[in-house]
Order: structure tokens, then C-alpha cells, then sequence
């Protein structure tokens, strides 16, 4: 028996398990949505309702069985073509997924209990009865049976024999019969019940039946063995294509548990073989050498002369490939994240200690210290890339889940979106994703809400109805840029800076670029949306956007053409746990800056600034406004005679940091703070020399917001205001 | 140690309290919270933050904010000494564990504090904010101060004087 514990662990994993499959089944369900008749995506659905509704048995969640029963008995008539998929159906079986999903989280782990909604449940089903599919005017059979005089076609032979515990798993025979019969016309069928017990010795839920099937069809032998692909597991299957040989049935014959005689006589009930040949063979059987080797069934075939050896070749090499696709498929590991995260730490501890080690080593001067320290620091260099890398998945999925929240709202704007998806396989941290979720939310349905107009506005603009959403993902200079655009009718400027004024956001006379008037409305409790709906429009959207894109130390960025649409610019680092930085110091003290946004250095000339905390320099021609760090952090003045500037980038500003010293760039692990500075502007996190002393990361971002504010609130402060708001300001 | 002598030398019902001092008075914590004691050395400062607030330290490998409980306590920020000490203690602080340093002037014993022995904080006296108090624990050589460290670092009230701090 399992104890508590491991049962917990089982039902985690089914609940990890059920989500994916739930996640799967959407996607296929979107894809009916655009090509209703695509096969592929009704089996897969099948198979996932069906493989979800297995798990939970297992785990005897009866809610689960019960209500994905009704989908997969409703999959399986669309399967057999006595339904089809209105989108009405659709969206309720999305409806449903989301009740399964729903389900599965409420899942109780501890003790594998499960609270559910009946009344909801129950609403949901009879809706899905309702609208679930119309009967096809025209018979499934019809279509085959038009093609019989093609002249490949012949008599298969299907021989299946049903395991006892068949009608347990749920399924039903005449279901696959049924599908079956999709794939030609059934010309022989004939119920084996030999191994039916008495009936007082008969338990009903055991299945004893065989089959013996006669099929016409041009399908493969492959597409045959599709039909029974769930039940592959609980029954014997032995296909005999057209017009086989004597010796093949022969083979059928005695390797089939009945007498030989029993099975003899159905193969020549069914016209495959004459009695005379029956007889023949049978009779033949007791003189064919005991020694012979058996032959392969290619072979064979071969050998007989109707295939030819090419063709099996070709079919043994694509077995091949799926079988190595499957195995490359199934050497994936499912790892738990904090394993990982753990993993990552110490290797973040090596890179530390490593350079430590590197640094005592050049102390010390010796030459071959020296070197082995630094191949030990390339190897670390490696383990810590490849360590990242396990982070490192791809956006695609996250991009999926668009579909559906496309579905949804334009349904319920009643406009007609196609959502356009590229750079699925960009690959970032994990960790970035999950928190990208939420914004990227917010975006779309922005743009759905307010960016695409409704089809009459199109059609007056000279736009196709169909409005186009686009989401975009790509690698560039060592940051990943996710775009969201719309082919709406872009920001309106002028409204913009209407409600800003009436907000007091922006002062009346002040006289901003259209950038910046677009970038207004990240600024809080901003909306321009006349009428408040309840899918965005509450003004609370995007400064969220803005902020969570600020944790993840990232940027964005508005490209609007008035009519023409618009386009949101995300730039994010592809991890959290590393920083590509630039090393500087105040005195005794050491900070990171962000490597991306360093532009370039500069020696200060001490006239400059005249020791001032804020000042503005002539940089080719441009005031660089400079803030000197040390005063502004309030550190104890520094006693070093030459002192340099950083210039930093971030955005459209520019700026220049006074630091004392600069050590060049350095590659490092990020340590969070904690929660005593989580209210640190200016400061993000930390990071830990070789030599053990603690470095903080400077946060560019928050450092000019925080500026921003003391130059409106306080401008006396600064020494001259006017180029800072020129700069900082936008 | 053997436990079961340490359970012998402890009372039924005492808990063990870690002592130390700060300024002249003593002041005493569940030993259970103390991690480890070491010495008071290489701070990194972090700007913008309230004068208690000393800076982090790295405890192998792990960033440990440093707070001066002195300064805490509204007396003069410490001067590092010989004795002057950094208790680390693990406190959860908002559902995560948080290690952090407290500097103390020194460190004295380990008190075995009977539930009996402790008294209610007085209403002024004390030196510090009443509300710091958990209780006065009374032996031979007078009282302990009893600190609620719950309250000493309080995240709401640290943040509080924290934006005060960077606003000005």
C-alpha cells in the first residue's frame, strides 16, 4: 500500500498532469474553431478528455469521470461523424474546460477530496447538450460506399480479440465498429462468443467477445489500427491486408485461441478462403517442417510479390523515425522548479567563489595557480550557462493562451480578430514568463478593447473587417523584445494630452513630443476610454503593466501611427538570476550598474560640477545632466582625486553618474534585498564580490522616476532644473 | 552537549532566552529565534535607509540585512567595540523566513526564564517603547528586558521610516 505521502505525490502529479492535458484540449478545441473538420485535432481532444478521465478514476474523482464523461461521449459522435461542432459547441465545451480546470485545482491534495458546483456543473451540461452538434444530413457511409469501384480496394481481414477488463476502462465495442465503419463498408462481421462463460459463472462487466471483421477500404493497414488506438492495450489485434496469402490466414488461424477449426469455417463463411482450401491446408499444416525458421512479415510479404522491397524498406525506416521521435519525446524530465532554482543558487555561489578564488590566486602571483584557477572559471562559465539554460523555455506557450482570451473578448465586443503568432520558439526564463503573464493580459485586451475598431469603423477607414493582432517575439542584443501590435486606429494624441492636463498629470503650457504624450498613459489612474467596461478601461490597467514590467527590469515602449494601429515594445532581460553589469565604487562602497544601459565613461574634470550634487555637463554638444552618487546616496564624501563619469541610457534618457573608480564589467549573480528594502529606489538588489563584499545593483529606472519626483516637487534642490527636465523628464 | 543534561539543568516550563546589552540595560530573546552570534565586521552600507538600518552583510553567500538595536531603541547609533556583536536571529516575516542581523553591545548568557518570573513591561521607565516589551523577566541581579521581536521589526513600521528617509 501507498502511504499518505506518496499518494499526495501521485495526486500532485495527476493534478501537473491534468492541467496540461486541460491546456492541450483548449488548444485543440481552438483549433476546431478554425478548421472544424480537422481530424487530427478531434483525436487529440479525444485523447486528452479521455486520458483525463482515466487519471482522475484512478484517483477515484468521481466529479472529474462523471463530467468529462459527457465531453468524451460527445467527442466520440463528433469522432464517428454523427456530430459536428457548431462554434456555439465550442464555446461551450471551452466553458467546460474551464469547470474541469477549475476542478482539478480544487482538488484537495492532502486527502484527495473535491468540492464541486453541481448546480453550475449541471447548467453547464445541459447547455452542452444543447448545443452539442447537429446529426450530419448526410450519412457517414454514404462517402465510401460511392468510391467502392476503385480497384484498389479489397478485404481486409480485422481479427480482434477483447481482454475481460475492455467495458471497465469505459469503452464501448460497437463505438469502434461504428468508426470503423467510416473507413470503408463492413462486408463480414461475425461475434465471437465462444469464451462466454455459463451464466451463472458471467460477470457482466467483463467483455468475452471476439470480432471477426471483413472490411472493404482503401485505408492503410495503418489507419486501421488507428481506429483501435485507445483499446490497443486491451485487445488483440491482427489485420490481414487483402487478398493474403493461404499460408497468412493459416497463421491467423492458429495463432487465434478457437479451435481451428471454428475460426476455419468463419474465413470461409466470410469468402476469404474456400473449403476445398480450408481443408487443404489445414490438412497441409501437420507436414510443414517443425525446423523452419519463422519469417518476418515483411519478408514475407516480399516474398509473395506484392510489395515491393523498396516500399518496406521506406516503411521500416518511418518506423524507425517514430520510434526515435517517441523516445526523444519521452527523455524529457520533469524537474519541480525549486529544485532547479536550488541548482542555479549554488551555481550563482560558484561563480562567487570561483572568482574569489581567482582573485587570491593573482594575489599571490603564482603562475600556475594562476592559470588552473581560470580554467576552473571557464568550466564555471559553462556549468553556469548550461545551469541557465534548464531555466530557459519557450514563449509559445504563454502566446497560446492568447487564442483563447482573443476568442473571448472579441466575442464579447462582437468584433472579428485574427490573432497573428511569431517567434513562438523564443526561448526566455521561466521565472520572466510567469510574471509576463499578466501584462501581456492586459495588452491584448487593450488592444482588442480599444485599438482594433468595430467592423463599420474599418470598413470606413478602408480596412479589411477582419481586425489583425499580432504578437511578436524575438531575440536582440542579449534581451528579448516581445511586441504586441494592432492594426487599430493607434493613440489619440490629442486625447490624450487632454486628460493628462484635466488629470494634472502634465502642466497646460508644457510641451511634450508625441512619445512622450503616448508614454502618459503608464502614468496611474489614467484611462481614456470614455465608457468604463468591464474588460479594461478602469484607468488601473496600465501603470500595473508598467510596474510589473519595471520588477522584471525591463522597458517598453509605444510605436503609434494615428488609423494606421499601434504596437506595444516590450524589452525584458532574458533571466532574473544573472546581471551583466559594470562594477564601479564611492569610497568604500561598490555598486553594479546595469551593463545594457552603460553607453560609455568619461573622466570628470573637477570644474565641472563644482562639487555640486546635480549638474549638467557639455556633452558633444548636449547637456548630460549628472547626478554625483555619492552625494545623493549620502555616502561619506570621497577623497579621490580623480573621479569618473558613467553615462547611462534607459529609454530616450540619458544621464551621467559620478562614481569614484571604475572596475569594469563583471558577470553576476543577482541576491535579492529582502524585504526591509523593498521600498529602496534606486536599488534593486545585490550581488557579492569575489573578495565576499557585498556590491549593490543600481536600478537606473526607479533612480530617474525618484529624481523625476524631487525635480517637480522640489526644484530648488537642483542647481539648474531646466536641462534635468529636458532630460530625465520625458 | 548531551540533551538530557541540558534538559536536567533546565526548570520545568523555563524557556532559555539568549541575554545581551545594548547601552547600559539588558535585554533578552527566545533562544529558539537566535541562529548564531558573530562578530561585528564589513557592513555594506545601503543608502536612503533609517540611521538603525546598518546596512547587509554576506553570511556565506546569503545577504543579511544589519539592524542596530540601539539606534532602534532611539539612543545614538553604535560605535563599533570589542564586544559589539551581530545575533543573527530567523524570523518569518510576511509567510518568508528572513535572517537578520541585530547588533548588540555584548553578548552575556543564556537564561533559563521561568513563565512565573516575567512581569508586565511598565508604563513608562523602561527606555525604550513600551510596545517593544514582551515582559521583565526578574532574577538576582535585577530585571530583563524581555523584547518583542515582532515588533522591534516591524516590516510596516521600518518601511514607514524608510520612505520618510528617501522623501526627505
Amino acid at each position: 500500500m501507498l502511504n499518505e505521502n506518496q499518494w499526495s505525490q501521485l495526486l500532485q502529479g495527476f493534478i501537473e498532469e491534468g492541467r496540461d492535458l486541460i491546456k492541450q484540449a483548449e488548444e485543440y478545441l481552438l483549433l476546431l474553431d478554425d478548421t472544424p473538420h480537422d481530424e487530427e485535432a478531434i483525436n487529440g481532444l479525444f485523447r486528452a478528455m479521455h486520458t483525463l478521465k482515466g487519471s482522475a478514476g484512478l484517483f477515484s474523482l468521481t466529479p472529474i469521470t462523471h463530467f468529462t464523461h459527457h465531453l468524451e461521449s460527445l467527442l466520440m459522435e463528433v469522432r464517428d461523424g454523427l456530430r459536428t461542432l457548431s462554434p456555439a459547441a465550442i464555446s461551450v465545451m471551452l466553458r467546460c474546460l474551464d469547470e474541469i480546470a477549475s476542478m482539478v485545482e480544487l482538488i484537495d491534495v492532502s486527502n484527495g477530496t473535491l468540492d464541486v458546483d453541481d448546480a453550475h456543473q449541471a447548467q453547464l451540461l445541459a447547455a452542452l447538450a444543447e448545443h452539442g452538434g447537429q446529426v450530419p444530413a448526410v450519412g457517414a457511409s454514404a462517402e465510401p460506399a460511392a468510391e467502392s469501384g476503385a480497384p484498389r480496394e479489397g478485404n481486409w481481414h480485422i481479427s480482434l480479440r477483447f481482454h475481460a477488463d475492455l467495458l471497465r476502462n469505459g469503452f464501448d465495442l460497437a463505438s469502434f465498429v461504428r468508426y470503423l465503419s467510416r473507413l470503408g463498408e463492413i462486408r463480414f462481421l461475425e461475434v465471437i462468443d465462444d469464451a462466454l462463460p455459463e451464466l451463472a459463472e458471467l460477470d457482466p462487466e467483463s467483455c468475452h467477445l471476439g470480432l471477426e471483421i471483413d472490411l472493404q477500404t482503401q485505408a492503410s493497414k495503418a489507419e486501421i489500427e488507428e481506429v483501435f488506438e485507445f483499446i490497443l492495450d486491451f485487445c488483440t489485434l491482427r489485420i490481414l491486408p487483402p487478398d493474403s496469402a493461404l499460408s497468412d490466414y493459416l497463421a491467423l488461424i492458429q495463432a487465434l485461441p478457437e479451435t481451428d477449426e471454428r475460426v476455419g469455417q468463419i474465413l470461409v463463411a466470410s469468402g476469404l478462403l474456400t473449403e476445398h482450401e480450408l481443408a487443404e491446408s489445414l490438412s497441409a499444416q501437420a507436414h510443414v517442417a517443425d525446423g523452419a525458421p519463422k519469417q518476418a512479415l515483411g519478408e514475407l510479404l516480399v516474398e509473395s510479390g506484392r510489395v515491393a522491397p523498396q516500399v518496406v524498406d521506406a516503411a521500416l525506416a518511418k518506423q524507425q523515425s517514430s520510434r526515435e521521435r517517441k523516445a526523444s519525446e519521452s527523455s524529457q524530465i520533469r524537474v519541480a522548479a525549486n529544485k532547479l532554482d536550488e541548482l542555479i543558487n549554488l551555481v550563482g555561489e560558484l561563480v562567487i567563489s570561483a572568482a574569489g578564488a581567482q582573485l587570491h590566486a593573482q594575489a599571490q602571483g603564482n603562475a600556475i595557480c594562476i592559470e588552473s584557477t581560470q580554467v576552473v572559471n571557464q568550466h564555471v562559465e559553462q556549468i553556469r550557462e548550461a545551469a541557465l539554460k534548464l531555466r530557459m523555455i519557450e514563449i509559445g506557450d504563454t502566446f497560446n493562451r492568447f487564442h483563447r482570451v482573443v476568442r473571448d473578448v472579441s466575442q464579447k465586443l462582437g468584433k472579428d480578430i485574427h490573432l497573428d503568432i511569431h517567434g513562438a520558439d523564443t526561448e526566455l526564463d521561466k521565472s520572466v514568463i510567469d510574471k509576463l503573464a499578466d501584462p501581456l493580459t492586459h495588452l491584448v485586451r487593450n488592444a482588442i478593447d480599444h485599438g482594433i475598431e468595430p467592423a463599420e469603423e474599418r470598413a470606413a477607414a478602408g480596412k479589411p473587417a477582419q481586425g489583425n493582432l499580432r504578437l511578436n517575439a524575438y531575440h536582440e542584443s542579449g534581451m528579448i523584445v516581445i511586441e504586441i501590435s494592432d492594426d487599430g486606429h493607434g493613440l489619440n494624441t490629442e486625447r490624450i494630452r487632454e486628460k493628462a492636463i484635466a488629470r494634472g498629470v502634465i502642466e497646460e503650457q508644457s510641451n511634450l513630443d508625441e512619445h512622450a504624450i503616448h508614454m502618459l498613459i503608464f502614468a496611474a489612474g489614467f484611462s481614456t476610454a470614455d465608457a468604463v467596461s468591464d474588460l479594461s478601461g478602469r484607468g488601473v490597467g496600465m501603470d500595473v503593466v508598467r510596474s510589473a514590467i519595471d520588477a522584471l527590469r525591463g522597458s517598453v515602449e509605444i510605436d503609434s501611427t494615428r488609423g494606421v494601429g499601434c504596437t506595444f515594445r516590450i524589452r525584458l532581460p532574458l533571466t532574473l538570476a544573472i546581471i551583466d553589469g559594470f562594477l564601479v565604487n564611492l569610497g568604500e562602497e561598490f555598486f553594479v550598474v546595469p551593463l545594457d544601459m552603460v553607453t560609455e565613461c568619461l573622466e570628470l574634470d573637477d570644474v565641472q560640477l563644482a562639487g555640486c550634487k546635480y549638474g549638467y555637463l557639455n556633452l558633444r554638444g548636449k547637456p548630460l545632466p549628472c547626478i554625483d552618487l555619492g552625494a545623493h546616496f549620502e555616502l561619506p564624501a570621497s577623497n579621490s582625486k580623480r573621479r569618473n563619469i558613467v553615462v547611462v541610457n534607459f529609454g530616450r534618457q540619458q544621464a551621467g553618474l559620478v562614481v569614484d573608480n571604475l572596475h569594469g564589467e563583471l558577470q553576476t549573480v543577482i541576491k535579492p534585498l529582502g524585504l526591509l528594502f523593498q521600498h529602496l529606489q534606486g536599488i534593486s538588489g545585490s550581488t557579492i564580490l569575489g573578495s565576499g563584499q557585498i556590491a549593490l545593483i543600481l536600478d537606473i529606472a526607479s533612480l530617474f522616476r525618484q529624481l523625476q519626483q524631487n525635480v517637480d516637487s522640489n526644484p530648488g534642490e537642483l542647481r539648474s532644473t531646466k536641462p534635468h527636465q529636458d532630460s530625465l523628464g520625458s | 552537549m548531551n540533551p538530557s543534561i541540558l534538559a536536567h539543568e533546565s526548570p520545568q516550563g523555563a524557556v532559555q532566552h539568549l541575554s545581551f546589552r545594548v547601552r547600559q540595560a539588558r535585554y533578552a530573546l527566545p533562544i529558539e529565534l537566535v541562529r548564531e552570534i558573530i562578530e561585528y565586521g564589513q557592513i555594506t552600507t545601503v543608502p536612503m535607509m533609517p540611521g538603525f538600518i546598518h546596512g547587509v552583510i554576506n553570511l556565506r553567500g546569503n545577504v543579511v540585512p544589519v539592524l542596530d538595536l540601539a539606534a532602534r531603541f532611539g539612543f545614538e547609533r553604535t560605535e563599533a567595540g570589542n564586544r559589539t556583536c551581530i545575533v543573527i536571529i530567523e524570523l518569518n516575516l510576511d509567510d518568508a523566513q528572513q535572517n537578520i542581523g541585530l547588533v548588540v553591545d555584548a553578548v552575556d548568557a543564556v537564561l533559563d526564564i521561568e513563565p512565573g518570573d516575567v512581569e508586565q513591561a511598565p508604563a513608562f521607565g523602561a527606555g525604550i517603547r513600551t510596545d517593544f516589551i514582551a515582559g521583565m523577566a526578574r532574577d538576582e541581579r535585577g530585571f530583563t528586558i524581555v523584547l518583542d521581536v515582532r515588533r522591534v521589526l516591524s516590516l510596516d513600521d521600518i518601511l514607514q521610516l524608510a520612505l520618510a528617509q528617501q522623501a526627505g
